[in-house]
Order: C-alpha cells, then sequence, then structure tokens
C-alpha cells in the first residue's frame, strides 16, 4: 500500500498548514503555511518518483484494498505511464504554484486555509489520476469540484467569486452526477468497476445497446469538467479565483481530469463514428469559439481562460479523430499546454499584483518596468501561438498534421485544415495582443502604483516553466519523448510511430503554422476593425447569462407550482387524497373493466344469495336515504341536518332490532340521544355566521369524488359481504352458557370473554373524560344574545311544560336503568345501555330545568363516580387472582331462594356495575362540563328576567346554559 | 391467547420505556419549575437502559411472542437502537429551546417517550394489530406534540390539519387491514404471507388492501401525494418537535413498510412496486422542485424530506435484497443528517431568536464556526455530494435500481437530485458568504455541542466507511 500514500498525504498534510500556523509567531505564519504544504507535495512526488522505475522498466504499480465489496467499491490504484505524467505534472505545477502563491498571497490572512483546500485538491486529483477503480473514481472527481468551489470561492467578501465558484459547482458537480450514471452503466455492462476489467471490454461495450447512453453520459462528465462547448461558460466566470488557483486548477490539473477521462476510455470508447462526431466536432467547435472569444476579452485571465478554452477543444479533438497518432497529439498537447498555460496565468498574476489591474485597456509599455516578466511572458505566449523552437510548436504541428491526413469527410476534407488554420490564426492574434497590449503599445497610462519586477522568488516558478518550454521545444527527443513514450504506451496499449523532430521539411502542415502565424499577425493589425464588426454581429449574451436565467427560471417555476407560499387548505388535501386513493384504487381494476363482461356481472348479482326484501326494510331503507340527502342538502342549516342525523342513527338501530340484535339496538338508540345532545351543545358554541359558499367547481368536485367513492365503497361491501368465510359466531354461542353462565351472548363478550378489552375501554372513557373536564375548567365562552338574523333568542329558556313533564320521568328511567343492568347477562341489556339512560333521564333534568336547579338536587360527584366505577371493574377482574386463576375469571354461583327464586350471581355483573357507573359518570360530566361553559352573568339577567315571569321554584341565579338551546324563536 | 412470563423478556425494552414514561409522569407532578431538569435526566436515563437492553437482547436469531404478533430480530433491534439514540439526541437538543420557551414541562417528555414507545412497538410489530397499535400510539403523542406551543396559531393549525388528515391516513390503513383480513383471515405477517404466496393476484380483495394499505404506508411517509401534512407540520411545529418528528418516526415508518410489503406482502412486490414507482417519482421531482422556493428553511426541509422518501421508495422497488438493505441504509442515514440539521436550527434558536427563514441562517460561521460546520455537512450530505455518507446512500439506491433494469429511473432521480443540490448549496452560501445581521457567538450548552459532534461525525465517519453499517443492513435482509 505504498502506493497510496501518494494520495494519502496531500489529504492528511493538508492539517499540516493549520499546526504549522499555530506554532510560529504571527509575522511568519504565511511562511510557515506555504513550507509546511510545499513540504506535503514534495514528500507525495519524492513517493511517486520511487516508483517511476518501475514504470520506467515497463510495469504497472497496483494497490488494491477493499473498501464496499457489496457494491464493487475496492480502494485499487494503478500508478502505470499515463498516470505518472499526470502525477508529475500535478505534483510539478503543484509545488510551483505553493511557492508562487506564498508570494502571492503574502498579506492574506487565511493563508493557512488556502494551502489546506489546495491541497484537500491535489489529493483529490492525484485519486483520479490513480483510481483503477470507476467508482473511486468519480469520488475524486466529486471531491475536486467541491474543492475547487472552495477555492474559487476563497475571497467571500467578492459577490462574483461566490457566483463563479457556485457555477462551477454546478456544472462540474451536475456532471459529475451524469459520469456517476454512466459509470455505473459502464461498470454493469462490463461486469466489473475494475478499471482493468473495463478497459479490457472494450468491444463488448462497443457492441452493447447501451453503448450510446453509456458514452454520452460520460462525455458530459469529461465535456463539463473540461470546459467544452456547451458547458464553457463556467471558466471565465471562475476566473474571479486567486490567480495561483487559475494557475493550478484551469491550467494544469481541474480542467485536465475530462481530458484524463477521454485518455483512459480511449480504448474503451474510440473507433466508432459516434465517437468521431461528437468528441471531434464539440472539441472543434470549442477550439474556435474560444479562440475567436479570446481575442476581444479585455481582461488578461479572461483571455487566457478562453484560449484555455480553445486549446482544451483543440485536445478534445486530437482525441475525438479516435486515430492513435491523433491520441498521441492529444496527451502531448496536453502535457505542453499545462506548462505554458501555468506560467502564463503567473505572469498575468504578477501583472496583477504589481500594477493593480489586469484590463488591457488600461494597461501598456509595462515592458520598461518589468523586463523579465515581460520576457518570460512573451516566450509563453508565443508556445501558445504555437511559434517554432517552442513546446507548443511541436503539438500543434502533429495537430496541423493529423487534420490533412484524415479522410472522414470525403469531398469535404478540406473543411478540416481549413478550420484549423483559421483557429491558429485567432490563437497568433491573441497571443499577440497579450503581449503588445501589456508590455508595449504605448506609454504607461495612469496606475495606481508604479509597477516593478515582483521578488526575486515569485518569478522562479515562472522561469522554470518557461525554461520546460524551451527545453522540450528544442530537445524534444531527450527530454520528454521517454515520458510520453511510457503515456502513450500505457494509454493505447502499444506505441504507434510518430516523429517528434522540429524539422520534417517543407510540408503542408509547416506551411499550415506559417499561414497562421502571418494570418495572425495580420488579424491584430486589423483589430479595430474586427472590434466593432465583432460587437455588431455579436450581442453581449453569453453561458453565463443564460445559465443565470435558466436558475432564476427554475426558481420562477418552484414558485408557480405553489400560487399559495403559505398554508394549503386543508379541504384541497383532502380531496387530492381522496382522488389518488379512487386512482390508485381503481388502477388494478383496469383491465377488468375494460374487458367487462355485462352478462357475466349481472349473473353474479342475480345468483347473490342475499336477504329477502320485505316492506319495512324498504321503507327504513328509504328514510336513510332521505335524510341522509337531506344532511346534505340542509347542511347550511346546522340545526335541521343535525336532527336528520339523528334521524339516520334511530333508523339504523331499528334495522339492529330488524336483525335480532335488540343489544346493539339499545346502544346505538342511547348513543344517537346523547351524541344528538353533544352536537346541538357545540353547534351552540360555534360562531353563528353563515357557512362560506363553496363554488360551484368546489361542489362539482366534491360531488363526484363523494359519489365515485361512495360507489366504490358500496361495491366493496357487497362483494366481502357475499363472500362466504369462517363465521366466529359458533363459538360464542355456544360456550357463552357453559363458559360464562351468561345467556346473552353480546353481554358475555362483554364484561366476559373480552373482558380486558372492555376493562381497556371504560379506562379509555374515563380518561377522555378527565381530559375533557381538565380543558374546559375555567373556561367561559359567549354567549349570543341575538341569532344570525338579528332576533333576540327566547327569554323562556326551560317551558314549564317539558319541565313538569320530565321531573317525573326520572325515576321510571333510573329503574329502567337498574332493570337493564341487572338482567343485562341473560337478556338484552347491561352496564354500557343502562349506565347510557340512566345519563340521559339525568341531562333531560337538566335541560327541563336548569343546570343549578339540578346540580342542588343530586349532589353526585362525577369524577368520584367514574374513579369508584374503574376500581370497582378492575377489582372484581383482579379478584380472580387471590383464587389463584387468571385475571379476569369469572366466577357464577347459581342458588334457589325461597324469598327471591331462582337466583343467579356471577362475577361479571359486579364489573358490569363498574361499567355502568363509568358510562353515566362520563356522560355527565362530559355533557355537564360542556353545559358550564357560557357565561354566568350574561344568564344570570336573563334568568332573573324568566324569574319575574314564571315563579317556578327556580333560583335566581341559575345558568340555565344547557336549557338555553338554540331554538329560534 | 396462552400467555408466557418468558414474552415478557422479550418485550423487556418496551416495558423499561413505558415505565420510564409513567415515572416521568408522575414525578412531574412533584416537581417544582426549577426541578423540571430531573424530568430531563429521567427520561435519558430510561432511554439509555432501554437502549441497553435493546443490545443485551439482541442476537443473531429471531424470537416471536405474544402469539405470533411480536417478533424481536436483527434488523428490529438496529432500527430500534436508532430509534432511541436519535430520541436520546432529541432531548439533548432541545432542552434549552424549551426551557427558553416556557414549554420544558413533564408532558413534552412523557409525550416524547410513549410515542417513542409506539414506534419500538411498529418496528416489533408482526401482526397488524400490533402495527396498527403502534402506529397510533405514536401518532396521538405527534399530534399534541406539534401542537405544543398552545399559542402559537400556526402550530394549533398545523396539528389539527395533521390530525384530520392522519385520522384519514390511518382510515385508509386500517380499512386496507380489514380487507387484507377478509382476504386472508389472519392478521399476522407470517400466515397473512402464507395465503398472499398461494393465491396471489388472482384474489381481487387483496389487491385492494395492498392499495388501501399502500396509501397508509405512503401517508405516514409523506410521499406525494400524500403529502401535504409535511409542509405545513414542519412549519408550524415548535423546531424540536420538528426534529424529532423528522428522524425516529421515518425509521419506524421504514419498519412498517419493510414488515407490512416485504415480510408479508412480499409475493405482490411486482403490484406494490409499480405504485411505489409512481409515488418515487412524484416525490423526488415535486419535492425537489418545490423546495427551492422556499423562503422558509422548514418548509425547505420538509419539501426535502419528501425528496428523501422518493428515494428510500426506488431502494425499495427495486425489490431485491439489495434494494431493500440500500433502502434501509439510506433511511437510517436520512434520520441521522434529519437530526442533525434540525438539531442545530434548534440550538441556534435561543435568545429570542426563532429560526424560521433561510436569511436567519446568515452568517452563522462567524457565531459559532462549529455548528456552522456540522449543518453545513449535514446539507453536503443531503445533496449527496462524497465524501459525506448521504452520497453513498443514493449511490446505493440507485445501484440497486439500476441492476434490476430501471435505468431510466435513476436518471430521473439523478437530474432531479442536480436540481436539488441547488438549495442545499444555497444553504452553504448563507452559512459562510452572508453576514449575520447580529454576530455575538453563540453560548451552547456542552451536552447539546457533543451530541451535535457525534452527530456529525457519524455522517462523515459513516461516509468514509459505510461497509460496517451496510453490512448490517444486507444481514437484515439476507435471512
Amino acid at each position: 500500500m505504498f502506493l497510496a500514500w501518494i494520495v494519502a498525504i496531500p489529504f492528511l498534510g493538508a492539517l499540516l498548514p493549520y499546526g504549522a500556523v499555530r506554532l510560529v509567531p504571527k509575522q511568519a505564519c504565511g511562511a510557515a503555511a506555504s513550507l509546511a504544504a510545499a513540504l506535503v507535495s514534495t514528500s507525495a512526488l519524492i513517493i511517486a518518483l520511487s516508483h517511476t522505475p518501475d514504470v520506467f522498466a515497463g510495469g504497472e504499480v497496483h494497490a488494491s484494498m477493499p473498501w464496499i465489496p457489496r457494491i464493487g467499491l475496492t480502494l485499487a490504484l494503478r500508478f502505470d505511464g499515463l498516470a505518472m505524467v499526470f502525477v508529475l505534472l500535478i505534483l510539478g505545477i503543484g509545488l510551483l504554484v505553493i511557492l508562487y502563491a506564498h508570494f502571492y498571497l503574502a498579506k492574506s490572512d487565511q493563508v493557512a486555509r488556502f494551502f489546506a483546500i489546495l491541497l484537500l485538491f491535489q489529493g483529490a486529483m492525484l485519486g483520479i489520476v490513480l483510481s483503477d477503480n470507476l467508482l473511486l473514481l468519480l469520488l475524486f472527481w466529486e471531491l475536486t469540484s467541491l474543492t475547487s468551489f472552495l477555492l474559487v470561492g476563497f475571497d467571500p467578501r467578492s459577490i462574483e467569486a461566490r457566483r463563479g465558484a457556485r457555477m462551477a459547482l454546478v456544472i462540474t458537480g451536475g456532471g459529475g452526477l451524469a459520469l456517476l450514471a454512466g459509470f455505473l452503466l459502464l461498470g454493469s455492462v462490463a461486469g466489473s468497476f475494475e478499471l482493468s476489467e473495463v478497459l479490457a471490454a472494450g468491444e463488448r461495450v462497443h457492441q452493447h445497446p447501451l453503448y450510446l447512453p453509456i458514452l454520452l453520459l460520460i462525455l458530459l462528465g469529461a465535456f463539463t469538467k473540461s470546459a467544452q462547448f456547451p458547458f464553457h461558460f463556467w471558466l471565465p466566470s471562475a476566473m474571479t479565483a486567486p490567480t495561483p488557483v487559475s494557475a493550478y486548477l484551469h491550467s494544469a490539473t481541474m480542467v485536465k481530469a475530462g481530458i484524463f477521462l477521454l485518455a483512459r476510455f480511449f480504448p474503451v470508447f474510440a473507433e466508432t463514428d459516434i465517437w468521431f462526431y461528437l468528441v471531434g466536432g464539440v472539441g472543434l467547435t470549442t477550439f474556435l469559439f474560444g479562440a475567436y472569444i479570446a481575442i476581444f476579452k479585455h481582461d488578461i485571465k479572461g483571455l487566457l481562460a478562453y484560449s484555455t478554452i480553445s486549446h482544451l477543444g483543440l485536445i478534445t479533438f486530437l482525441f475525438g479523430l479516435g486515430t492513435p497518432l491523433g491520441a498521441v497529439a492529444g496527451l502531448f498537447h496536453a502535457m505542453n499546454h499545462a506548462v505554458f498555460k501555468a506560467s502564463l496565468f503567473m505572469a498575468a498574476g504578477i501583472i496583477d499584483h504589481e500594477a493593480g489591474t489586469r484590463d488591457m485597456r488600461r494597461l501598456s509599455g509595462l515592458w520598461h518596468f518589468m523586463p523579465i516578466t515581460g520576457t518570460l511572458a512573451m516566450v509563453a505566449a508565443a508556445a501558445m501561438a504555437g511559434v517554432p523552437l517552442l513546446n507548443g510548436f511541436l503539438s500543434k504541428e502533429m495537430f496541423f498534421a493529423e487534420t490533412v491526413h484524415h479522410e472522414w469527410l470525403g469531398h469535404l476534407d478540406w473543411l478540416l485544415p481549413f478550420i484549423a488554420t483559421l483557429g491558429g490564426i485567432f490563437a497568433v492574434a491573441y497571443s499577440v495582443r497579450f503581449i503588445h497590449d501589456v508590455f508595449f503599445g504605448g506609454p504607461l497610462q495612469e496606475l495606481d502604483r508604479t509597477p516593478h519586477e515582483p521578488p526575486r522568488w515569485m518569478r522562479i516558478p515562472v522561469e522554470i516553466l518557461v525554461a520546460l518550454c524551451l527545453l522540450v521545444g528544442i530537445f524534444p527527443e531527450q527530454t520528454v519523448r521517454p515520458l510520453l513514450d511510457l503515456g502513450v504506451q500505457s494509454m493505447l496499449g502499444f506505441e504507434p510511430r510518430y516523429d517528434l523532430a522540429i524539422w520534417h521539411g517543407f510540408s503542408f502542415p509547416l506551411l499550415m503554422s506559417l499561414v497562421a502565424l502571418v494570418g495572425g499577425l495580420l488579424l491584430y493589425r486589423l483589430r479595430r476593425w474586427l472590434f466593432r464588426a465583432h460587437d455588431w454581429v455579436f450581442p453581449p449574451t453569453s453561458g453565463a447569462s443564460v445559465f443565470q436565467r435558466l436558475s432564476t427560471g427554475l426558481q420562477l417555476l418552484a414558485r408557480a407550482r405553489m400560487p399559495h407560499p403559505t398554508q394549503a387548505s386543508l379541504q384541497n388535501s383532502i380531496a387530492w387524497l381522496l382522488l389518488t386513493t379512487l386512482v390508485l384504487a381503481i388502477w388494478p381494476l383496469l383491465p377488468a373493466l375494460w374487458s367487462l363482461d355485462v352478462a357475466g356481472l349481472s349473473d353474479w348479482l342475480m345468483g347473490l344469495e342475499l336477504s329477502p326484501l320485505d316492506v319495512p326494510s324498504l321503507g327504513a331503507g328509504l328514510i336513510l336515504v332521505v335524510a341522509a340527502a337531506g344532511v346534505v342538502g340542509l347542511r347550511r342549516q346546522r340545526l335541521q341536518a343535525t336532527i336528520l342525523a339523528g334521524v339516520i342513527g334511530l333508523v339504523l338501530s331499528l334495522a339492529f332490532v330488524h336483525f335480532s340484535a335488540p343489544d346493539l339496538a339499545l346502544t346505538q338508540l342511547t348513543v344517537e340521544v346523547v351524541t344528538t345532545i353533544l352536537l346541538l351543545l357545540v353547534l351552540y358554541f360555534l360562531p353563528q355566521s353563515d357557512v362560506a359558499r363553496l363554488s360551484r367547481w368546489r361542489r362539482t368536485r366534491d360531488l363526484v369524488l363523494a359519489v365515485v367513492a361512495g360507489t366504490g365503497v358500496a361495491a366493496l361491501a357487497l362483494v366481502i359481504m357475499t363472500t362466504q368465510t369462517p363465521s366466529i359466531a359458533e363459538y360464542f354461542l355456544h360456550a357463552a352458557k357453559p363458559a360464562a353462565g351468561a345467556s346473552n351472548v353480546v353481554n358475555a363478550i362483554l364484561v366476559d370473554f373480552r373482558g380486558f378489552d372492555t376493562l381497556g375501554e371504560i379506562t379509555v372513557l374515563a380518561i377522555a373524560a378527565a381530559g375533557i373536564f381538565a380543558m374546559l375548567r375555567g373556561i367561559r365562552l359567549h354567549t349570543p344574545q341575538r341569532d344570525l338574523f338579528g332576533r333576540p333568542w327566547s327569554p323562556d329558556v326551560h317551558p314549564t311544560i317539558l319541565a313538569m313533564l320530565s321531573r317525573p320521568l326520572l325515576p321510571m328511567a333510573l329503574l329502567v336503568a337498574v332493570f337493564m343492568l341487572l338482567r343485562g347477562h341473560h337478556e338484552p341489556g347491561g352496564g354500557f345501555i343502562a349506565g347510557l339512560i340512566a345519563g340521559i333521564a339525568l341531562v333531560l333534568q337538566q335541560l327541563a330545568s336548569g343546570q343549578q336547579w339540578s346540580a342542588e338536587r343530586l349532589r353526585l360527584n362525577y369524577t368520584r363516580l367514574i374513579g369508584a366505577g374503574l376500581l370497582m371493574a378492575l377489582g372484581t377482574a383482579s379478584a380472580a387472582l387471590l383464587w389463584q386463576r387468571p385475571f379476569l375469571t369469572s366466577a357464577f354461583w347459581h342458588s334457589e331462594s325461597t324469598w327471591l327464586g331462582e337466583l343467579e350471581l356471577t362475577s361479571a355483573m359486579v364489573f358490569d356495575t363498574g361499567v355502568f357507573l363509568v358510562v353515566l359518570g362520563t356522560v355527565m360530566l362530559i355533557l355537564d362540563n360542556l353545559g358550564r361553559l357560557s357565561g354566568h352573568r350574561q344568564h344570570g339577567r336573563r334568568a332573573g328576567h324568566q324569574v319575574a315571569a314564571h315563579p317556578a321554584p327556580v333560583p335566581a341565579a341559575s345558568a340555565p346554559a344547557l336549557g338555553s338551546a338554540p331554538w329560534k324563536s | 391467547m396462552p400467555f408466557e412470563t418468558a414474552f415478557l423478556a422479550t418485550v423487556l425494552p418496551e416495558l423499561i420505556l413505558l415505565a420510564t414514561a409513567c415515572a416521568v409522569l408522575v414525578l412531574d407532578l412533584y416537581l417544582n419549575d426549577e426541578q423540571r431538569g430531573w424530568n430531563h435526566n429521567l427520561a435519558i436515563l430510561g432511554l439509555a437502559a432501554t437502549l441497553g437492553t435493546v443490545g443485551l437482547l439482541s442476537n443473531n436469531g429471531v424470537t416471536i411472542a405474544f402469539s405470533g404478533s411480536f417478533i424481536r430480530d436483527p434488523f428490529g433491534d438496529l432500527l430500534k437502537g436508532i430509534i432511541l439514540i436519535l430520541t436520546i439526541f432529541t432531548f439533548v437538543y432541545s432542552r434549552d429551546y424549551m426551557r427558553e420557551r416556557g414549554l420544558w414541562v413533564g408532558e413534552y417528555h412523557v409525550l416524547v417517550l410513549f410515542a417513542t414507545l409506539g414506534m419500538l412497538i411498529m418496528v416489533s410489530a408482526h401482526s397488524f394489530l400490533t402495527l396498527y397499535l403502534g402506529l397510533e400510539l405514536l401518532a396521538l403523542c405527534l399530534y399534541p406534540l406539534v401542537a405544543f406551543d398552545r399559542d402559537s396559531k400556526p402550530g394549533a393549525e398545523a396539528a389539527m390539519k395533521y390530525f384530520v388528515l392522519g385520522a384519514l391516513g390511518s382510515g385508509m390503513l386500517l380499512y386496507g387491514i380489514s380487507m387484507l383480513y377478509g382476504a386472508t383471515g389472519s392478521f399476522g405477517f407470517a400466515d397473512v404471507a402464507e395465503v398472499v404466496n398461494a393465491e396471489g393476484l388472482e384474489n381481487k380483495i387483496l389487491v385492494f388492501g395492498l392499495v388501501f394499505v399502500l396509501i397508509g404506508v405512503a401517508f405516514k411517509f409523506g410521499a406525494v401525494p400524500f403529502h401535504m401534512w409535511l409542509p405545513d407540520v414542519y412549519q408550524g411545529a415548535p423546531m424540536p418537535v420538528v426534529l424529532f418528528l423528522a428522524s425516529a418516526p421515518k425509521i419506524a415508518a421504514f419498519a412498517m413498510a419493510t414488515r407490512i410489503l416485504i415480510d408479508s406482502l412480499g409475493a405482490l412486490q411486482a403490484d406494490w412496486g409499480e405504485i411505489l414507482m409512481i409515488l418515487a417519482i412524484l416525490s423526488i421531482g415535486l419535492g425537489n422542485v418545490v423546495a427551492i422556493a422556499q423562503t422558509n428553511i422548514k418548509r425547505m426541509l420538509a419539501y426535502s424530506t419528501i425528496s428523501h422518501v422518493g428515494f428510500i421508495f426506488l431502494g425499495l422497488l427495486a425489490g431485491t435484497q439489495e434494494g431493500y438493505a440500500a433502502a434501509m441504509f439510506y433511511t437510517v442515514v436520512y434520520a441521522l443528517m434529519a437530526a442533525g440539521a434540525f438539531g442545530v436550527l434548534a440550538m441556534i434558536s435561543i435568545n429570542g431568536l426563532e429560526v424560521e427563514q433561510l436569511d436567519d441562517l446568515k452568517g452563522l460561521n462567524d457565531r459559532d464556526a462549529w455548528l456552522a460546520a456540522m449543518l453545513a455537512l449535514m446539507m453536503f450530505s443531503m445533496a449527496g455530494v462524497p465524501p459525506a455518507v448521504g452520497f453513498f446512500a443514493k449511490l446505493l439506491v440507485l445501484d440497486a435500481v439500476v441492476s434490476v433494469g430501471l435505468t431510466w429511473l435513476a436518471v430521473v432521480a439523478v437530474v432531479f437530485s442536480i436540481i436539488g443540490a441547488f438549495y442545499y448549496l444555497r444553504v452553504i452560501k448563507l452559512l459562510y458568504f452572508d453576514k449575520a445581521a447580529d454576530s455575538t457567538p453563540l453560548r451552547l450548552a456542552g451536552d447539546a455541542k457533543i451530541a451535535i459532534t457525534v452527530n456529525g461525525l457519524a455522517v462523515l465517519l459513516l461516509g468514509i466507511f459505510p461497509a460496517s453499517l451496510l453490512g448490517i443492513c444486507n444481514a437484515a435482509f439476507s435471512g
């Protein structure tokens, strides 16, 4: 795993600058941080160099460790020729950039942060070129996007820096995700994510139907990273980065990641037509477009950015040719471009540093002040323009030669050399413009400061790089050939014959070079015309502004989706929910509906064994329908709607009687009464305002939804209830008497078989009552004096007739309740029903005679009543434990007594009494407390008035809230 | 129903939690306002004890108790552990927030503890009834929690909507369960699975039951179009409640989905997979696009949640063991990220500031660099940027989807998550590049800082070493 240290050292070493800064005094911070960074880079470089002998000997160094085997992700690294070329570029230029940045950032207080991020970036970049696993490569790929985001936006105070950083991140990060998709597909086609296996599977990938999507996705990743048209615009925007960052990221490393990808996957994808048209086409367009735009940029870094785009396009085109020689030229130019462009960026940084501006319209005549920098820049620019005896010339010559020897376009073969020469002319023009405008072009203009040569050591990196340009340009065979050979060997798998000589004799490519040189100089002479024509032909638009517009558009779209940024309407939510439910429920039935067999369906309906229809059930059904329709129709008259809802409940209890379920009928009946009273009470306190009228569309929508949902539920009910399933009724019918000593099965289920459930239920009831009690305590609500139409409420709150009639009812009702309770175990009845009956009887007194009146006569503490009931039920249940029987085991004694006749006593009876008490207490507690809600004082006055009118024994200060139900006068 | 005392050992964690909740309920009656800290301490102690018991009881085997209605297995142990840890985080993060607003009362602890108990029951459910029991225990605690700040109008409105829609969702679930019962004659997952395996789609009632059950599941997750409650609830509820709501219940919902869809209706995978696909696309699309328009951070994160739910569904609909494991991984990771993000928001909502708008985050870096870094980490992770764990979660899910041949679905998901990255990055920009209106440094409690650090480290370390968690997730589905 020695190899892994090349990648690991920059990552771990990123902490070092921070540490170094802490250790030294403040004025030495900058030096300490840069020294630490340089140390880290140097150690990585040493390890890399220690592996080079193996590679030169013709081998590859591999290191691998499983990471997440499940998805095929291994920590696999490979150090072959191609990787070596890039590793040396990354680390070598990295070291120079660190040295340069030390002087550039001298005054910045965040040197440590800068170097830390720079090292992280370096590590990520090394990771890309060394990865031997697609997913690992992708990880590092995204890391470079992330760290470059931090580097470009290094100056958080500048809006442009932030915008540029964000744009770069969105474009390159987005491209990375496309690359992820491409890699996932490629991995599934090749059967592995290991690079070696993927590279070997070239044939299979070519033939696979997914070849095109894979290629498109991976190219999308490469093109966004390498700033190819039409994704180029992030690169000029990223020029807001500190210059060392540009020199590193935008010449030698980050933008070369895409090129590296093309080189790495060249054997897998190349040699198809689509590759040529896509990669070659995009490359050529970018080459020409970038070179053209570069001429018109006034900012030095802008010019260099577009020139970079153009050169990247050139390299992309060379790979796009799909020929071995093209790939060689592409790799060679990638190396050369890194060297001369890094030095040019550094020179631009020096100029910016010394002159205080990068605007070429404000710069001129700097030659007299900084001749050495000028010379260096001149040499580098000449390399960029492709002047002989410099490295740029060699690779450009190869490029020209490739365009000439190509025969793809048939009778349009002349087009490629023509475009290449045109691009060459532009390149010469912008190179000349850079040198001439900045260093010559008249005397020095007014500047903020007097420019002079930079510190000695700041120039060193530029000098080294320019020296490299010269060395490679003059002695290519001796200097760069061995390295290039290795790179080519590992890229292509074989070594094509190629020639790096400076002089090939008079040839067509040389002629193209000469034309480009002369043409470029001429074009520069005519620049005034050119600028005017450019402004006239091209309106000022750019990819960056398109991007801005797109991202704003997306935000607008997102807002348009939500017209109401605040809270959504609950009714609409429910409608949506229902609609989706219906769609999802009907979906699986669609095929069946499509081939609906009407005859079969009616046969099935006819064949159903339904209960016979008689007149009473038909009538009850009709009443049900009418009442339900009435509730809907009268929903705006709440009182009438409530009463109609009560009718539905009563008819339902009749239905229970009809189907021989007297217990259910009794429960339904009593519950219905209590619920209606409760509803009326609640309505009384609701605001009287009219119900909002719904729009026609809303009503139609709700109607359709309701009808469809109702039909669906009815159909489902029909289907399910006619399906024969084994019933559990038999068991209870047979077991009730012997096991529970009960003839009433329903009651036996409640208090015996499912006694535990009942115990839980009454506990819940008690808790609910306690909750309502706690919530309503102390609350007084406003009681309206007049109804919606301004009419006063009836002053006669307690009609005498009702009061008189209700009083004799009470003892009778209580007697019925006790009767129901006692007989519950054998006949219809039970604690639950009995509790409700007693509750209704007591509530009736309150309704008829007023709360105060009843409270004085009935001194019941409802909470204690509930508590007693609960304890009684729980006690009965636990008593079984005393006899070593399970909880809730019931016991019954059968005795014959002379006085009482036959008597059967069961412990369940005590339990049922507990239920009775709890139900009674709960009903009373809730209704009583709700009734007390209305304000005392207002009612007091009205009550007083009433006393005068009716000398009934009603105390003057009564608060007859319950009685004042909203009957209209 | 035969009852054995040994069953009680299986539900020991739940019993301890129940006892803790009851103890806090009673203890709170005897505390004055200065002593409320005891509620907090007791709750955390109880949660820790529960967590320890879950750990002690865990083994590779499966225990089924209470006549097949309760199950203890490694899958459940892991999810329970994470739920308990997240609940502890919730209490630690929320202390200062609740105390400052006078909401730091016993009811808060009791409700959260009971909700947690509900989640544990959901995770261990082995029959529809047990599941529903846990679900309702959770939901009924969450409704009042949303309206916990009784003076807050948005809170009351949100709770009301949550309650009505939640009741509807539960109703759908129950309706579906009743149909499944009608079709199979049983509530137990194992028995239902047996019938479903035998009959499959022949039984139309089964299909209906499936649809309604699925709607219930989607509702609890908050997948589009059953998501309407989510943004309102996130916006209206107090921050600690959102923190709780956004993290642990998602894990319980995942357990519910797994138990229902895979354990009991696995044979119908082709059918529910189709529906999940629709829901997943809608969720990822709508969640990511609408999140961009939000200016309220809680609403933004609500829509972000919706899009993450879509991703979880992607893993489930793949229908393979890898897919299920990926979905589980995603859920756990998402819950951690949500807890961290809302935790930071709750921690900085002090000294009278209520973080509501995105702009309230401006310049957090200047006020507390560590918290800003943690929030940034959560945002990067949610956006799916390596090496944070969110990236692996997305990668695993996409891998599972691609491996069953649904490449187009993966591409759609990727496109929308690129769009989604935008709004997470906006938060980062606010944190680091904008100036705060008030740049006084924050003074935060030590334990909350430790908790957020642990939370952040978990997100980072799981990103670097995802194999451990992934291994457990895989093991949970390999049986």
